[in-house]
């Protein structure tokens, strides 16, 4: 006979169990005391009594409940009991139990100063949204894992921060100082919110789910509850209703912020005019997402330097609610040309202070005023080579296809800004800006599988800078390469047999690709055809502008090409400071994401150069969103909404205490009113 | 509340100004007796007295003396001329001495054997032959056959001698009442008809065997109502005075409507059982004075005139 295996037995909340006991045993007590003190009476007879008492107990149940304030108090008193047992934890102040992911919103309109906390106490200093989640999530990881009598030193807390994307600042732990040091390691951005990703990353990390595994549906049960989710964010989030909870899923959305006062910069352009291409005309889009109208004065700088402040104010509208949607006052700002035949920085900002700086100015790269270079690689073909040759470009060249192909290969600077390939297709295409026509590019995304005879455009995008003055209506093709693109060309123009003119815009390759060769058409003898070049042409001019100078959303990288042999990569941040980028052998450099809104300067040691060749990436904030900083009361999160608890509102996420206290008050007020009532 | 105050002697039971005055009171019977010895009540039975009753035709061996000489003038045939007998009227007087008389204040026995002596006075100073009957359990007591203002003081002290102790023994000695051949009469219960067996075959021992029957329930006021001040309130644990069960009871207003609703039924059942058989059915509160009991209630209700 073997002796009986012993049991270890854990005692996870025995503080809490204790209080539940006792909370069980005090009203027993009580009633068994109430019990013992019956005083006995002699009466003539208990006939009348035994009867009676027969009749309330017997029949009364089985005929009506009587109204009784005291089976009210009782019943109100075990449904707290019970409900305590439960253990109820309030969505909106958090629960304490289980695991948790402290999701913390870096995004732009987290940089929002607030001079009040949630209680309306005066914030000296200032702290921004982003400083205030940081304080309030801290203090929630405290409260977790910090011990005391109601929390639960089995809860184990996940850091997520999310601008643009979403990032893991320390995965599930119950070290205090892991937590505390990963929040304070989340840095402010200007990136636009997105929750999606935030959410599918901690899913990944809070399900157990093997999908190769056939019995993945069991293995997700077996991971048990899924965490409570904790969101500390201002809700202005781009991506809301795009996403959904899933069953069982929790969140808690602590409220940051308070203020609203703010003015933006939506947009801005800078543009050399065709007809004086040195000077530099500016233009911006004024935002204003408060309900009064704003008066704000602007000021142009160009690389740093102010050269124009506004004469008079600008006012831009309030916002406005119409037709159920919000609409934000917006306003226009132009200003006259200014003289910059040099590449330069033009930087336009609001001179009013307001609770958000970072939208308050906006930067463009132009670059030189200079024509571009042309190459076409071909066999030869007598008409492009005369059409390309009478466009005002600052040079134009021409070269074989083997010859494209040997430089290419040696590695060797291409040195054009555009390059046209007439009917033939290189072997590799490095990044740059390229006109195709018949062959198919050589680059991932699009596949050749044949021709189409006898085809004409169907669906043409007149409105495209590419079609302006160059109308298809009379283009009819003989014969055209048949191609299937993805997602990343954008389709222009198309026939019923398949796309006519594609184009496609990476960080480091713009391309404009014609699927026909323009002698197997009628196109030549048509004048849309010399427009169609000469824009198409200027078109990649300006996207090589972009290349080299355009602005960048933050949360995206920078990526830039330097000639081959470049070393010695160096960025320098809009706050000064400077950091090393390496640079690979082709020359491609690449940095980020971009955090912040501001100018970058990115220069490398250049072969053959005595200086550091510079780039310049301005990084502005994109999303008008992030301007509008009032924050949500609750987030709409597919069917259930969810109210919003400001950050540093008092009240502890458990609500089974005070439930249970709540039912002992119960019980006191029902042995008082049963005393009260026994005393005719 | 005050302790009710023992009974020792005549006039504790009877006081003389009471006595005074139930002088001039008699016990009526709805019915005729015949009784035992020549008295003041008329009889059932044709005799001597001056009131005359009926004619009957003279047979042989009748007593000459009562034929009416008159009419044999006129019709020249002898008719015998027939008076009333007037006989003595036997009055009992049953008394419940169980413990569950022991309760209310005033005191239920006490008031009970209060009544009990003045009913008994106002039989003696009659003429009447009054008997009391004393049950409690197995215990049946019994002072028969008294007659006479004298013996007042003989009921007195057989009625303070009484203790209230034991169950009822109600049918017992109702049945014992109803086979003795003292005579029929008047026949007055005293109890609280609160018996755990029931009332009715104690009732049925006495009811329909010639007694002219009335039933006094005597009820303290804390059982009509035991809201009242000294009555049943708050967490009790009741103990049964007669067979000592206890009952735990809460009192609320829910179960003091109960409570009322049961004694009403009691007292209805009571009062229904009585009237299919005769019998005068009387529920009397302690509270009530023996002088108002004794000079109007019960004039009222037929017993006294």
């Amino acid at each position: 006979m073997t002796a009986p295996t012993l049991i270890a037995v854990t005692w996870v909340t025995p503080v809490a169990g204790a209080i539940l006991g006792a909370s069980i045993l005090a009203p027993l007590v009580a009633l068994w005391f109430l019990k013992l003190r019956r005083r006995k009476r002699v009466v003539s007879s208990t006939l009348l009594w035994t009867r009676s008492l027969a009749d309330l107990r017997a029949n009364t149940p089985f005929q009506r409940i009587r109204f009784s304030w005291l089976l009210i108090l009782q019943i109100l008193a075990v449904l707290a009991i019970a409900f305590a047992l439960a253990q109820p934890e309030a969505e909106g102040l958090g629960s304490t139990g289980g695991r948790h992911v402290l999701m913390i919103d870096r995004s732009a309109s987290m940089n929002a100063l607030e001079t009040v906390d949630a209680d309306g106490k005066p914030l000296d200093p200032p702290q921004t949204r982003l400083a205030l989640a940081k304080t309030a999530a801290k203090a929630r990881v405290r409260e977790l894992l910090g011990g005391g009598w109601f929390s639960k030193g089995a809860s184990d807390v996940m850091i997520v921060s999310f601008g643009l994307r979403a990032e893991i600042k320390a995965p599930f732990t119950d070290s205090i100082g892991a937590l505390e040091t990963a929040i304070d390691g989340i840095a402010p951005t200007d990136e636009v919110t997105k929750l999606a990703e935030a959410l599918e990353l901690a899913r990944a990390f809070t399900s157990n789910l093997n999908l190769n595994d056939a019995r993945g549906e069991e293995n997700l049960a077996a991971a048990g509850p899924l965490p409570t989710l904790e969101l500390y964010s201002d809700g202005r989030i781009a991506d809301l209703g795009t996403f959904a909870l899933r069953e069982g899923e929790g969140i808690v959305y602590h409220k940051v912020g308070a203020t609203s006062s703010n003015t933006a910069i939506a947009s801005m352009s800078a543009d050399r005019p065709p007809d004086s291409p040195d000077k530099i005309q500016v233009f911006a889009s004024l935002l204003n997402p408060e309900p009064i109208e704003k008066r704000v004065t602007l000021q142009l700088a160009v690389n740093g330097t102010v050269r124009v402040v506004t004469p008079d104010p600008i006012v831009i509208p309030a916002a406005k609610v119409a037709d159920g949607e919000y609409v934000a006052g917006r306003s226009q700002a132009v200003f006259r040309p200014i003289e910059q035949a040099s590449n330069a920085a033009i930087e336009v900002a609001i001179v009013e202070d307001d609770a958000l700086r970072d939208d308050d100015a906006a930067i463009a790269v132009v670059p030189p005023a200079r024509d571009l270079s042309v190459l076409l690689v071909g066999d030869g073909g007598f008409l492009l080579r005369t059409l390309l040759s009478g466009l005002p470009a600052e040079r134009f060249g021409t070269m074989t296809l083997g010859e494209y192909d040997a430089l290419v290969e040696a590695g060797g600077a291409i040195g054009w800004d555009v390059v046209v390939f007439d009917a033939v297709a290189p072997k590799k295409l490095p990044g740059g800006l390229y006109l195709f026509f018949g062959a198919a590019p050589p680059i991932e995304g699009i596949t050749a599988f044949g021709t189409h005879q006898g085809v004409y455009p169907r669906v043409v995008r007149d409105e495209h800078p590419l079609f302006r003055s160059a109308s298809l209506d009379e283009l009819s093709v003989s014969k055209m390469t048949a191609v299937q693109p993805d997602k990343r060309f954008q389709v222009v123009a198309e026939s019923p047999e398949g796309p006519m003119v594609l184009t496609l815009d990476r960080n480091d390759m713009h391309l404009v690709y014609v699927t026909f060769d323009p002698l197997d058409s009628n196109w030549p003898f048509q004048r849309s055809f010399v427009n169609f070049v000469a824009n198409a042409i200027e078109h990649l001019g300006r996207a090589g502008d972009s290349v080299i100078g355009r602005s960048l959303a933050p949360g995206e990288a920078i990526s830039m090409r330097f000639p081959q042999g470049s070393s010695d990569g160096e960025i320098r941040l809009p706050d000064g400071s400077t950091q090393k980028v390496a640079i690979d052998a082709d020359g491609n450099a690449s940095w980020g994401p971009v955090g912040l809104a501001g100018l970058y300067r990115l220069s490398a040691k250049v072969p053959g150069a005595d200086e550091r060749e510079e780039r310049l990436v301005a990084a502005n904030i994109a999303d008008p969103l992030e301007a509008r900083l009032d924050p949500r009361d609750s987030l709409d999160l597919g069917t259930k909404t969810v109210q919003g608890v400001s950050v540093g509102a008092s009240g502890r996420g458990a609500l089974w205490p005070w439930i249970l206290g709540l039912g002992l008050l119960i019980v006191v007020l029902e042995w008082w009113y049963y005393q009260r009532q026994v005393r005719l | 509340m005050s302790a009710p105050r023992e009974l020792n002697k005549l006039d504790d039971l009877l006081d003389s100004r009471l006595m005074a005055k139930l002088d001039s009171v008699d016990v009526i019977s709805r019915k005729i007796f015949s009784g035992k010895m020549q008295g003041e009540r008329r009889s059932r039975r044709r005799g001597q007295s001056v009131e005359f009753a009926d004619f009957r035709p003279y047979v042989h061996g009748d007593d000459l003396r009562f034929v009416d000489w008159n009419i044999f003038g006129r019709l020249d045939r002898l008719f015998l001329k027939m008076f009333l007998e007037e006989e003595d009227l036997s009055l009992i007087i049953a008394i419940d001495s169980s413990a569950s008389m022991r309760v209310g204040n005033p005191d239920t026995f006490d008031y009970a054997r209060r009544v009990a002596m003045a009913l008994a006075y106002v039989g003696l100073v009659n003429q009447h032959r009054v008997s009391l009957v004393s049950f409690a359990g197995d215990t049946v007591e019994r002072a028969s056959n008294l007659r006479g203002r004298r013996k007042a003081a003989e009921v007195a002290q057989w009625l303070l001698r009484r203790k209230p102790e034991g169950g009822s023994g109600f049918e017992q000695a109702m049945r014992l009442v109803g086979t003795s051949r003292q005579g029929r009469g008047v026949m007055v219960v005293l109890s609280d008809f609160l018996f755990p067996e029931g009332f009715e075959k104690g009732l049925a021992m006495v009811a329909g065997r010639g007694f002219d029957l009335f039933a006094m329930q005597i009820l303290a006021p804390q059982v009509v109502d035991p809201s009242r001040e000294g009555g049943i309130t708050g967490d009790l644990l009741l103990v049964d005075s007669e067979t000592g069960t206890e009952t735990e009871v809460t009192v609320t207003p829910e179960l003091l409507k109960i409570y009322k609703s049961r004694l009403d039924r009691l007292c209805g059942a009571l009062r229904a059982y009585c009237a299919r058989r005769d019998i005068v059915h009387m529920v009397v509160e302690t509270s009530t004075p023996v002088e108002t009991l004794m000079l109007e209630y019960l004039r009222r209700r037929g017993l006294l005139r």
